[in-house]
């Protein structure tokens, strides 16, 4: 994340996907939780060699990304955070692992190809799936389905009230961040003479707002507890959906479905 | 630092999302006991400012790079331990939601890689022993407590960063996502992340000596010994701690030092302290939790009689199935592209009509 | 009806920021406070919601401020405070609005139904489930005014409600400050709003209440206004 503004797009953009309507908006969060955590935990759980098995489970972000109407390259950029480690991670395995595993005509695909591969693929399955959830809720209904969950009040408390301050937050950093270069030309960062200070600055008029953020709080009656709106309950529409998402994704587990469509053709 | 879903076993992720949790459970339960209701707006605010100041680049001196900060250390110095892991927790999960920074599933391992070690073994082994010693008392009261913040800054942030990278590694090799031996994925992430500490540590210490000229009642430890609260520990357990820290420091490095893999799974598997005895109790279901479904999966295919033509004769079990595997790939994949062009085609004529 | 008596306040010993101050605003009236930087305005409507506490007494419909009268005093005394986002800091408009009716014992569904009545009279029924954080400044500054609103104070207390606003939202502002029956205190340095919205006024410097009287009278007194670091609303100053 290099620069406030650029994060501060995105926040928006997000905001802005998540608040659009599609079928899978519409659905309940607790629901698309359920089935993105199943997701998750059922692509990770594939062997590192199936990596045939494993493109079958491109189908659940594929089929959301259709429904929902949220363009997949919005997601790609995203990528940028997460596979850097899983390529440090994965980048050794071909060669390390060199147990040939099968023949393309002339290349023999070893088994470290095939399990960085399987790594890649999971690494952004994983991501299209979370990204999709956090695209398609927004992020008070998301901690509505928290709060049912009983993740405690007060971490949900916590998390809504940071994220109404994060975008104030970029703003005043992106100020002074222009502010800075306005006045250092051709410097890319902040110059040690004023690391302290920067974010130091921010940081006291910070504990002012908090201060003051407080006071509005309790001139509205608060008294320690945040209440919030129940929202909808979940409904037949919603169960069904994690029941066909569940049963699909087992399926794709325990069957090789690549597999099975390949061999009827190739035969 | 931030782990992605893929790098980690449904179990080891469990288990890092259960150390998490419970942590948590008892940093809330804390903040209840003391009444710190008034806290939550003062943290929020400052997880918010801290999530911003993530995007500042700070120029190191003398090289043309540049450095950013993570935070940990300076939350819990802010916050005191407790709310600062909470606060760190929060900007995990905005980070891991809104900018797919770290897995959703991953996120209880970041949590605990990212926030455990900065906010409670930076507080209360570094921070707190070095604020209340007498280090540097010969330079006079305000540049002794100035020379105790660099000290306790910079030390934390490497020492926990380190924590954190080496948690990093532990965490993908209990899962068995690596071929990397682990001494030499050691090698490859603790330098890094040495350099990382370092930066950070001198970052937050400039920000909390700015923090400390002006406002000092802000500062956790600071602000006790300021009121008077002249802390029980003496130089000597500070010494001892230093010491503890030194070894963990030594014992890390004289891993990564080690050509003797067997020495070290000893060294890893033998150590039972610092709570790596719950991951390490993990480590065989993390491996044979695919197990059940492959097999699983291999009598389907063995059933389906799927092309015994093509097997070749240096394939292992499951490459017999594996043309066959990519052709159903490929279509798979031509499916998928298909769903989605057919959703915006779908789109478009709903948008025209 | 508010009363101030010989109140006085120091955040530093012996240097007041308050000193022997006293008057009183009768039910329905509309008074300007104004006065230079640090003269005090802050401090005082900070007094009066009991957020801090000095010498002397305020009186909120014969409720002195102190501890156990503050839920009802503050309850009774709506603020609008100078910085929006301070205020707003719920997710969405709809439950900044219902945080403090729900808070004051009214049931979801009683609060949601004053919400959209009080957005329906500020004419922003369209705010309901937007972000607080996507807001414009004119937007939040009407969604934060609804949040007042909403707890149906009988006295209003505005700092600086046309601060930082575009001439087309300060005017929609002051035309709903005009519309709402509440007393009102407000505190400012926009005296062509003050003119505009106060019959009275109330100027104070270095903590010390120098003028009280007719908004028309002082707002017009050069002198006055120059020596206490002010100048004439702009329509006079032609």
């Amino acid at each position: 994340m290099a620069n406030a503004e650029r994060a501060s797009a995105e926040l928006r953009q997000m905001d802005d996907l998540a608040s659009s309507v599609s079928p899978i908006h519409s659905l309940h969060p607790l629901a698309k939780l359920i089935v993105t955590i199943s997701y998750v935990l059922a692509t990770v759980s594939f062997d590192r060699y199936e990596l045939t098995a494993l493109s079958g489970m491109i189908l659940y972000p594929a089929a959301l990304f259709a429904l929902s109407g949220i363009p997949v390259r919005t997601c790609l950029h995203k990528l940028r955070f997460v596979l850097p480690l899983v390529l440090a991670v994965g980048l050794f395995n071909p060669l390390l692992d060199r147990t040939p595993l099968f023949r393309l005509g002339t290349v023999t695909v070893t088994g470290g190809v095939v399990s960085m591969l399987s790594l890649m693929c999971k690494g952004a399955f994983c991501l299209a799936a979370s990204f999709l959830l956090a695209a398609t809720t927004p992020i008070d209904a998301l901690c509505a389905a928290l709060r049912r969950v009983r993740v405690p009040s007060f971490l949900v408390t916590l998390l809504l009230l940071t994220y109404r301050y994060v975008s104030v937050m970029l703003d005043e950093v992106s100020v002074m961040t222009t502010a800075y270069r306005l006045r250092a030309p051709g410097q890319k960062g902040i110059h040690i003479s004023a690391w302290g200070s920067f974010l130091g600055q921010l940081l006291l008029r910070s504990m002012d707002r908090a201060q003051s953020l407080y006071e509005s709080m309790l001139l509205r009656g608060f008294t320690g507890e945040f209440r919030y709106a129940e929202g909808r309950r979940a409904g037949l529409r919603d169960w069904i959906f994690v029941l066909i998402c569940l049963s699909a994704f087992a399926l794709c587990r325990f069957v090789d479905l690549p597999a099975l469509i390949g061999g009827l053709l190739v035969r | 630092m931030h782990m992605a879903d893929a790098l980690l076993a449904p179990a080891v992720a469990a288990a890092t999302f259960a150390a998490t949790g419970v942590t948590a459970g008892v940093s809330i339960h804390k903040l209840r006991k003391d009444d710190d209701t008034a806290k939550l707006p003062t943290m929020a605010v400052t997880a918010a400012l801290v999530f911003a100041g993530q995007m500042i680049n700070y120029t190191i001196p003398g090289t043309g790079s540049s450095g950013h900060l993570c935070g940990g250390m300076l939350l819990s110095t802010l916050l005191g331990p407790q709310a600062g892991f909470l606060s760190m927790i929060v900007i995990l999960t905005i980070q891991c939601l809104l900018f797919a920074d770290g897995g959703l599933m991953a996120l209880g391992a970041n949590c605990w890689n990212m926030a455990f070690y900065g906010c409670f073994v930076g507080y209360y082994l570094i921070w707190r022993p070095i604020i209340r010693s007498g280090l540097f008392s010969k330079l006079g009261e305000k540049a002794a407590v100035r020379a105790r913040i660099i000290l306790a800054s910079v030390l934390g942030c490497t020492v926990t960063l380190e924590l954190g990278a080496f948690s990093v590694v532990l965490e993908t090799t209990l899962s068995g996502i690596t071929e990397l031996p682990f001494g030499a994925f050691c090698a490859l992430m603790l330098p890094i992340h040495l350099a990382i500490g370092l930066v950070e540590g001198l970052v937050t210490s400039a920000i909390l000596i700015f923090v400390f000229e002006a406002r000092p009642e802000l500062l956790q430890e600071v602000s006790a010994r300021e009121k008077g609260l002249r802390g029980r520990q003496s130089l000597k357990s500070t010494i001892i701690v230093l010491a503890v820290l030194a070894a963990v420091i030594g014992g890390g490095l004289s891993l990564l030092a080690s050509s003797n893999p067997d020495g070290l799974e000893w060294a890893l598997f033998g150590n039972k302290d610092a709570g790596y005895a719950e991951n390490m109790a993990l480590d065989e279901e993390s491996y044979g939790v695919q197990s059940g479904a492959a097999d699983a999966a291999q009598t389907i295919q063995d059933k389906t009689s799927v092309l015994p033509d093509y097997a070749f004769p240096d394939s292992e079990s499951a490459a017999g199935t594996t043309v066959s595997g990519l052709v159903g790939a490929a279509v798979v994949a031509a499916a998928a592209v298909g769903v989605c062009a057919l959703g915006g085609f779908f789109r478009k004529r709903k948008q025209r009509s | 009806m508010l009363r101030f008596e010989s109140v006085r306040f120091c955040y530093e010993k012996n240097r007041p920021v308050l000193d022997d101050l006293s008057f009183s605003v009768e039910n329905g009236e509309s008074v300007g406070l104004i006065g230079a930087n640090g003269a005090g305005k802050s401090t005082l409507i900070k007094l009066l919601l009991g957020l801090l506490s000095g010498e002397g007494r305020i009186l909120v419909d014969e409720l002195p401020v102190e501890k156990r009268n503050l839920p009802e005093i503050r309850r009774r005394v709506g603020v609008l405070l100078q910085s929006s986002d301070d205020q707003m800091f719920m997710p969405t408009v709809l439950e900044d609005v219902t945080f403090g009716p729900v808070n004051y014992g009214l049931s979801r569904d009683e609060a949601e139904r004053r919400a959209d009545e009080v957005l329906a009279r500020l004419g922003i029924p369209e705010l309901k489930h937007r972000h607080n954080h996507r807001l414009s400044g004119g937007e939040k500054r009407m969604a934060a005014l609804a949040t007042v609103l909403a707890m149906e104070p009988d006295v209003l207390l505005l700092d600086e409600p046309t601060n930082a606003l575009d001439p087309y939202n300060r005017r929609l502002v002051i035309r709903t400050i005009l519309s709402l029956p509440n007393t009102k205190l407000i505190a400012s340095h926009d005296l062509d709003m003050i003119l505009d919205t106060c019959t009275r006024v109330l100027l104070l410097s270095n903590g010390r209440l120098v003028a009280d009287g007719p908004a028309e009278e002082i707002l017009r007194d050069r002198a006055l206004l120059e020596a206490n670091r002010m100048e004439l609303p702009l329509r006079f100053a032609r």
